[in-house]
C-alpha cells in the first residue's frame, strides 16, 4: 500500500499556508530595487533629459544599447544643451537589466521602471527605439501592446 | 643603473638614471625616447615650442639647485638632473590643472573630445581631483562658427596656442588669433575673415581640447565607438599616411598620421574630409546597363556579360582606355593585364591630358619630399600652385622655406601661394617658359620672354646646394610638351632631380603598372619586357593617349571605351575633344564609384569599391608605395577594380591567373625589376613610410616642344590653373569643400583691363580658335602682362571651351559682350 504515502503529502498540503498567486490575474509586490524596463524621462518643461552622450552606450555590458548624437535645432531645441540624442535604442533580447547605464547617465535621463512583464514575437518588437522609451507628457512610461500592465502599475 | 655622482656625466640624470640625447634636443623629448611621460598640452614635435601650458613643469637642476621649469623649452645639456616625480614637480602638475579647470566647463558628456580629451586624461591622472572653487564660471556664446566647417567653443580654449602656431607657422594663414587680456583672453578670429583655411583642419586634429570642433564629426561618434586602421590618403598624389576610423561600418574621420617621410601628421581638408564623398548617396551600388535610354541596375553576372559582348572579337586598335588613376596599383596591374596583355590594345592611359610624358618622369632622378625640403637646397617650382594641389605637400615645402633655409625659385605662369617666400619669381610669358629656363641655366644676355634681365640674374644666384625641379602643369592652355621641354633645360643644372607634381590621385602607380600608351608594368617599354607569358598579346607598337583616343572616337574609329574612374567630360581640358570623343564611342564601359557626366553616358557600368572598401598599395609623386587599408564594407555590390578586371577576363575566357593581391605581387616581384622582393607583407611592415622605387633612371629622349606661335597684338594668352575645390568629382560631393568657391571672374592685368575700358565685373566675350565664353571680367596684379587668368572647372566657368589640346598655348580676344 506503498503508494498512499504519497497522496499523504497531498493531503497535508491541503491544509497549509499557499505560496503561489494567480499569476498574470494576481501580482505579488515588487521588490523596490527591482529593475525593469527603461524609459527615457524629460524635464518638467518638456525638453528631453538626454543629450546623446552615449556614455549609457560605453557602459553596457551587454552591449544593447546604440545612441547616436545630433546637432539641436537652435530653434527648436530637444534638450537643454548643444546636442540631443538623435538615435536611442536598447535591444531587450540582450539586456541583462544591470542598470550601469542609469548610473553612467550624466543627466538622469535614462532610469528604469519595474516594468518587466513583456514578451514580444518578433525581433525588432525587442528592439526599444527613443520614441517608445520616452515617457509621454505626464512623465509616465508609454505602454506597448505586447507589456502586461495588470493590475495598473502604482503610478496610474 | 643608478648613478654615482663621481665624473662629470655626459649625459641628463632622469630620476636618477643617466640618459642619453642628441645635440638640442628638447628635455620632454629625451625624456619621452627614455620612457618617461611628461604630461603636456602645448608641445607639438613639429612646431616650435612655446611654454605656454606649464604643463610640462619639472624639477631641472643645471648646478644652481633644483627650479621648475618647462621641459618643452629648456634643452637637454651634459649633466643636467631632472625630477619628473618629486613632490615639487607632483604639486606643479597638480596647481596647473587646478588653474587650468577654474573656468572649464563640464562639458565631457557633450564635447566631442570627450574620451579622447588630453585634459580629461591629464585631470586624471595628474590632477587634484577636485575642485576648490565654487563661483560660477566664464561664460561664452557657444559654440561660434568660425568657419563653413570649423566651430569654436571658447569656454574649453585652454590657450594652448597650438592652432594659432600651426595657422601661422605651418600654414601661413594666421587667421585665427588671440584676443583680449587676462581671464579675458579667447581665441577667435578677425571681423568679417572667416578661418577659410585650406588647412583648417589640422587645428582641430591638434586642439588638445573640444574647444575647435569640425562639422564632418561634430557629435557623429565617440571616440569608443571609433575603429581605426592606418591608410593612405588617395584623393592626391601626396599619399598622405592617415588614420581611418569608422563607426557602425560608416567612415567617420580621417586624421593626419606623421609619416617622417611623408606629410608629418598634416593634411589639407579636401584630404581630411574627402571621405564624405564616398558615404554620400550618389554613389553607385549595383551595376548598371543602359536599356531604353535610362541606366538601369542590373546584376553583375548580365553587366559582365554585357561588357565581354562588347570587347569579344573586337579589334585591339578600335578599343581604348582611359583613367585608372583612382584604381589601387594591383588593380592597375590587373586593367592593363587584360588590356595590354590578354586583349592587345595600347590605347591605356590613366592621364587625361593634363599630366606629362612618363618619358620625362622615368627618365630623369627624381627626387623624394626630403631631398626637395634639404637644408639649404634649391627648389624650382615649374608648377601647379602646391597651395591647390597638392595641400600637404604644400606645407612640406613651406617648412623647408620658411625654417630649412631652403631656396625657391617661382618658375610659373602666375603666383603661387609659396610667391611670398620665394628668393625669386619668374612669371614668364606663357609659352615661352623654356627660354627662362635656358636664361636661368646658361645666364641671360637681355630680357627673356617678359622677365628681365635683372631678375634672371638674380634667380641665378640663389641657385645653390642640390637643386630640385617641381614638374606638373601650371598652366592647362599651354601643351604638355613645353612643360617637358622647360624640365630639360633645367636639368642641365648641377645634380639636378625632379620632383613630379602629377596630382590626380595614384597616378604614379598608373604609369608605374604601364597604363600609358608605350609602356607595361614596372617601367618598362613594350618591346623586350620582361613579363612572360601571362602576356601573349602585347602590342609593338605604342597605342593612343587620351587625346588620341578620344579624336578616334570622334572619327567613330573606337569600338569600345573603357573609363576607369575617368570623367573626360569633366576633366580633360579640351571640351570639344572630350565632347565629341564620349559620344563618337560605340559602346562605353565605365567603371566608376559616381555617375559623372561621363558615367551618365555609359552603356555598361561597373560598380567599383571606394577608397577606403578595398585593400591594395598606393604609389606617391616619390615613386613611394605604401598600403591602402580597407575599413568598411563596399557600398552596395560594389566591388573592388582588381576583381572587376578578373570577373571581366573571366567573362571573355581568359584567365588572368590571379585570384588574390598576393598573386598580383608573386607576379610583380618574380617577372619586374622594379618590384623585385617586394610583398604585401614587407608593405605592410613599412606602412608608415612605405617604400621608396628607387630604379636608375634611362637615359631620355630630347624633348621637342609643340611650336609656340608669336603673339598677336590683340590677343591675350590664356592661363589655366586649378585650385583645391574645384568642380572635381570627389570634392564636389564633400559638403565641407562645396562651401570655398573662388573668384567664378576671368582676371586680367590691371593695363589690360583699362585699356578694354572694363568696369569690375563687367561681362565679356572671349573667342580662341576653338571656342568662345563669356565671362566677368577683372583687373587682378598678380596676372602678367598679355596674359588672361583663368581658374579651371569652376561653376558658371567652363574655360575648357577655348582650349585646343593641340596648341601650343591658347590666344585668346576679349571682346565686349
Ligand atoms: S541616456 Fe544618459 S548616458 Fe545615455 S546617452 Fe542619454 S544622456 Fe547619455
Ligand atoms: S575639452 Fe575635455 S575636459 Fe573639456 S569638456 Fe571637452 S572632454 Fe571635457
Ligand atoms: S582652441 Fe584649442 S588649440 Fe587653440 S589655443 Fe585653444 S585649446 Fe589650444
Ligand atoms: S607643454 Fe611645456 S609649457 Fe606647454
Amino acid at each position: 500500500m506503498g503508494y498512499l504515502n504519497g497522496f499523504r503529502v497531498t493531503f497535508n498540503k491541503m491544509f497549509e499556508d499557499r505560496v503561489t498567486t494567480e499569476y498574470p490575474e494576481e501580482k505579488q509586490e515588487k521588490p523596490d530595487r527591482l529593475h525593469g524596463r527603461h524609459v527615457l524621462n524629460r524635464y518638467e518643461d518638456g525638453m528631453e533629459k538626454c543629450i546623446g552622450c552615449e556614455l549609457c552606450a560605453a557602459v553596457c555590458p551587454a552591449k544593447c544599447i546604440y545612441v547616436r548624437g545630433k546637432d539641436n535645432p537652435p530653434d527648436d531645441p530637444v534638450s537643454p544643451g548643444e546636442r540631443f540624442g538623435f538615435v536611442y535604442e536598447i535591444n531587450y533580447l540582450r539586456c541583462i537589466h544591470c542598470d550601469l547605464c542609469v548610473e553612467a547617465c550624466p543627466t538622469e535621463a535614462i532610469t528604469e521602471s519595474k516594468l518587466f512583464e513583456f514578451s514580444f514575437s518578433n525581433r525588432s518588437d525587442a528592439i526599444y527605439t527613443r520614441d517608445e522609451l520616452i515617457v509621454d507628457d505626464d512623465g509616465r512610461p508609454q505602454q506597448m501592446p505586447w507589456e502586461d500592465w495588470r493590475p495598473p502599475p502604482d503610478w496610474a | 643603473m643608478s648613478h654615482e655622482a663621481t665624473e662629470e656625466p655626459s649625459g641628463v640624470i632622469l630620476n636618477g638614471t643617466e640618459i642619453g640625447f642628441e645635440d638640442g634636443e628638447l628635455l620632454i623629448e629625451a625624456c619621452e625616447r627614455n620612457g618617461v611621460h611628461i604630461p603636456r598640452f602645448c608641445h607639438h614635435s613639429r612646431m616650435e615650442p612655446v611654454g605656454m601650458c606649464r604643463m610640462c613643469l619639472v624639477e631641472v637642476d643645471t648646478g644652481r639647485g633644483p627650479a621648475l621649469q618647462p621641459s618643452c623649452m629648456i634643452t637637454c645639456s651634459a649633466g643636467m638632473s631632472v625630477e619628473t616625480e618629486s613632490p615639487a614637480t607632483k604639486k606643479a602638475q597638480d596647481g596647473v590643472l587646478e588653474f587650468l579647470l577654474i573656468n572649464h566647463p563640464l562639458d565631457c558628456p557633450v564635447c566631442d573630445k570627450g574620451g579622447e580629451c588630453p585634459l580629461q586624461d591629464n585631470a586624471y591622472a595628474y590632477g587634484p581631483g577636485e575642485s576648490r572653487f565654487v563661483e560660477e564660471k566664464r561664460h561664452y556664446t557657444k559654440p561660434i562658427a568660425i568657419s563653413e566647417t570649423v566651430f569654436l567653443d571658447r569656454e574649453r580654449c585652454i590657450l594652448c596656442d597650438l592652432c594659432t602656431r600651426f595657422a601661422s607657422d605651418v600654414a601661413g594663414d594666421a587667421l585665427i588669433q588671440f584676443q583680449g587680456r587676462g581671464a579675458q583672453t579667447e581665441i577667435n578670429t578677425f571681423p568679417d575673415h572667416p578661418f577659410a583655411s585650406y588647412f583648417s583642419g589640422n587645428t582641430v586634429q591638434i586642439c588638445p581640447v573640444g574647444a575647435l570642433t569640425a562639422k564632418p564629426y561634430r557629435f557623429k561618434a565617440r571616440p569608443w565607438d571609433l575603429d581605426e586602421v592606418e591608410s593612405t590618403s588617395v584623393i592626391d598624389s601626396v599619399g598622405s599616411r592617415i588614420a581611418v576610423q569608422s563607426s557602425h561600418d560608416v567612415v567617420l574621420r580621417y586624421q593626419g598620421i606623421d609619416a617622417d617621410a611623408v606629410n608629418w601628421g598634416w593634411l589639407s581638408d579636401k584630404e581630411r574630409f574627402s571621405f564624405e564623398a564616398f558615404n554620400s548617396d550618389e554613389r553607385i551600388a549595383e551595376p548598371m546597363l543602359r536599356s531604353g535610354g535610362e541606366l538601369t541596375e542590373a546584376t553583375w553576372s548580365t553587366a559582365l556579360a554585357a561588357a565581354a559582348d562588347a570587347l569579344r572579337g573586337v579589334d585591339p586598335e578600335r578599343v581604348g582606355v582611359i583613367g585608372g588613376a583612382r584604381l589601387t596599383n594591383e588593380a592597375q596591374y590587373a586593367w592593363t593585364k587584360l588590356f595590354k596583355g590578354a586583349i592587345g590594345t595600347d590605347n591605356v592611359d590613366a592621364q587625361l591630358g593634363d599630366g606629362l610624358t612618363p618619358d620625362l618622369l622615368f627618365g630623369y632622378p627624381r627626387a623624394t619630399i626630403d631631398e626637395a625640403c634639404t637644408p639649404g637646397g634649391t627648389i624650382i617650382l615649374l608648377g601647379p600652385d602646391p597651395r591647390e594641389d597638392l595641400g600637404a605637400l604644400f606645407l612640406r615645402l613651406r617648412h623647408a622655406v620658411v625654417n630649412d633655409g631652403a631656396r625657391l625659385i617661382e618658375l610659373t605662369p602666375l603666383t603661387t601661394g609659396l610667391s611670398s617666400l620665394a628668393a625669386a619669381r619668374l612669371h614668364p610669358h606663357p609659352g615661352e617658359t623654356s627660354l627662362v629656363a635656358r636664361a636661368l641655366v646658361d645666364g641671360a644676355s637681355g630680357d627673356v620672354a617678359g622677365v628681365s634681365r635683372g631678375a634672371i640674374d638674380a634667380a641665378r644666384r640663389a641657385i645653390e646646394g642640390p637643386v630640385t625641379i617641381i614638374a606638373g602643369r601650371a598652366n592647362l592652355a599651354e601643351h604638355a610638351s613645353l612643360t617637358a621641354a622647360t624640365v630639360a633645360e633645367l636639368m642641365r643644372l648641377d645634380g639636378a632631380r625632379v620632383l613630379s607634381a602629377v596630382r590626380r590621385g595614384n597616378i604614379h602607380g598608373a604609369l608605374d603598372m604601364g597604363m600609358s600608351p608605350g609602356w607595361l608594368p614596372g617601367r618598362q617599354r613594350l618591346i623586350g619586357h620582361s613579363l612572360g607569358s601571362g602576356w601573349p598579346k602585347v602590342p609593338t607598337v605604342a597605342g593612343l593617349d587620351s587625346a588620341g583616343i578620344l579624336a578616334e572616337a570622334a572619327a567613330g574609329r573606337i569600338d569600345v571605351l573603357v573609363l576607369l574612374g575617368a570623367d573626360p567630360l569633366a576633366d580633360v581640358p579640351d571640351a570639344a575633344l572630350a565632347r565629341k570623343g564620349v559620344s563618337g564611342a560605340d559602346k562605353i564601359i565605365a567603371v566608376d564609384t559616381f555617375v559623372t557626366d561621363s558615367v551618365s553616358q555609359a552603356d555598361i557600368v561597373l560598380a567599383a569599391a571606394g577608397p577606403c572598401e578595398r585593400e591594395g598599395t598606393f604609389t606617391n609623386l616619390e615613386g613611394r608605395i605604401s598600403v591602402v587599408a580597407q575599413k568598411v564594407n563596399p557600398r552596395g555590390t560594389s566591388r573592388s577594380d582588381w576583381e572587376i578586371a578578373v570577373e571581366l577576363a573571366a567573362a571573355l575566357g581568359i584567365d588572368l591567373e590571379i585570384e588574390s593581391l598576393d598573386d598580383i605581387w608573386a607576379e610583380l616581384s618574380s617577372a619586374v625589376e622594379l618590384y623585385d622582393g617586394l610583398d604585401l607583407e614587407k608593405l605592410a611592415q613599412h606602412q608608415r613610410e612605405g617604400i621608396m622605387l628607387r630604379p636608375t633612371p634611362e637615359s631620355t629622349d630630347v624633348f621637342t616642344p609643340v611650336d609656340t606661335p608669336r603673339n598677336d597684338a590683340y590677343s591675350l594668352r590664356l592661363i589655366v590653373t586649378r585650385v583645391m575645390y574645384d568642380r572635381g568629382s570627389i570634392v564636389s560631393r564633400c559638403p565641407s569643400g562645396a562651401t570655398n568657391p573662388s573668384s567664378p571672374a576671368v582676371r586680367v592685368n590691371p593695363y589690360e583691363f583699362e585699356q578694354l575700358g572694363a568696369v569690375d565685373g563687367e561681362r565679356f566675350t572671349l573667342t580662341s580658335t576653338a571656342g568662345k565664353m563669356s565671362a566677368p571680367l577683372m583687373g587682378d596684379v598678380s596676372v602678367p602682362r598679355g596674359a588672361v587668368a583663368v581658374v579651371f572647372a569652376q561653376p558658371e566657368l567652363d574655360v575648357r571651351s577655348l582650349i585646343d589640346h593641340t596648341a601650343a598655348v591658347v590666344d585668346v580676344r576679349i571682346e565686349r559682350a
